[in-house]
């Protein structure tokens, strides 16, 4: 199947899941195709679509925890972004993906436990 | 008129075991675990995997192909329960397992 | 000037503009991309990143002894008194 095509089926599946999460694709539109892209590459190569910003380590549990969208699994960190890691999914409030910052894993638990 | 389709004998499936039956245009996953019959749809709401391939724990089916898990009873995704696959109503009668298609 | 050393991915965006900002500034820098290394060298960056208290996300740039997880150009440049 041509890249094309697998990116706009990915469009589509994904939108179903990112919806009731409050989730939407970022209006920054040559980041979204970028990522697709490389998420249909990862596919070719990986067997599934991996976030293109994370690392897999090859221990199944973790990996699958990668496959996009993988709001689900990082839901309270990336809610506090308000995007997931990559960037592909943004809070559907947000107009300017290029105002949010990435805020690590640590930092995140850090400031949780400051409260 | 009440949407009952025939599923299966209800002898066709023990305890734990299930499968994909085809009702209406639809792929249902239909699940006998701990002595009741659960009918979800068939397709993972993540990319479309036959959860019927995956693996049953109590009233969870894990997709096979990246692991998400839902319960056989609601259809919700255990990791977020805003997401949900399609869950049918069912019934026994005279030793045969209907499923209601109308949700 | 501060050593900074980079575990990037070749297929993530905020790598490629971590790599962009230190090229602009013209500051030296190493780069290694996890998803490219052998399995030594992986390894090797897994067990970085955790006894960081971090996971595996990229960028994960190394400026002197400080750690930035993440395209933050402000914190590079603070640490670096740009």
């Amino acid at each position: 199947m041509d890249t094309k095509k697998r990116k706009e089926q990915f469009r589509t599946m994904f939108q179903r899941v990112i919806d009731p999460l409050g989730y939407k694709f970022s209006p920054d539109e040559e980041l979204v195709d970028f990522l697709l892209e490389q998420e249909v590459m990862l596919e070719k190569e990986r067997g599934s679509p991996f976030c293109p910003c994370q690392g897999l380590t090859g221990e199944r549990k973790h990996d699958m925890q990668l496959v996009c969208p993988c709001i689900p699994f990082h839901r309270e960190h990336f809610d506090a972004m308000k995007r997931c890691w990559c960037g592909l999914y943004v809070h559907k409030d947000v107009d300017d993906p290029d105002e949010l910052v990435q805020i690590s894993k640590k930092e995140f638990e850090e400031s949780k436990s400051k409260g | 008129m009440v949407p009952w389709f025939f599923a299966t004998n209800e002898n066709d499936l023990d305890d734990g075991e299930m499968k994909a039956v085809s009702m209406e245009g639809n792929k249902i996953l239909l699940v006998r675990q701990a002595g009741g019959f659960y009918a979800i749809s068939n397709k993972c709401p993540h990319m479309d995997c036959p959860l019927s391939k995956g693996i049953l724990d109590e009233y969870a089916i894990q997709c096979p192909c990246h692991d998400w898990r839902f319960d056989i009873r609601s259809g919700e995704f255990l990791d977020a329960g805003e997401i949900k696959v399609p869950a049918y109503e069912t019934k026994v009668t005279d030793g045969k397992v209907y499923i209601n298609m109308e949700r | 000037m501060k050593k900074v050393v980079m575990y990037t991915l070749s297929t993530c965006p905020w790598c490629m503009r971590a790599k962009k900002f230190f090229r602009e500034k013209d500051i030296p820098f190493e780069y290694i991309d996890y998803d490219k290394a052998d399995e030594e060298t992986r390894k090797s960056i897994l067990e970085d990143c955790r006894s960081h208290g971090e996971e595996m996300s990229f960028p994960f740039v190394k400026i002197g002894e400080d750690v930035v997880v993440g395209y933050n150009p402000q914190k590079y440049s603070s640490l670096l008194d740009l």
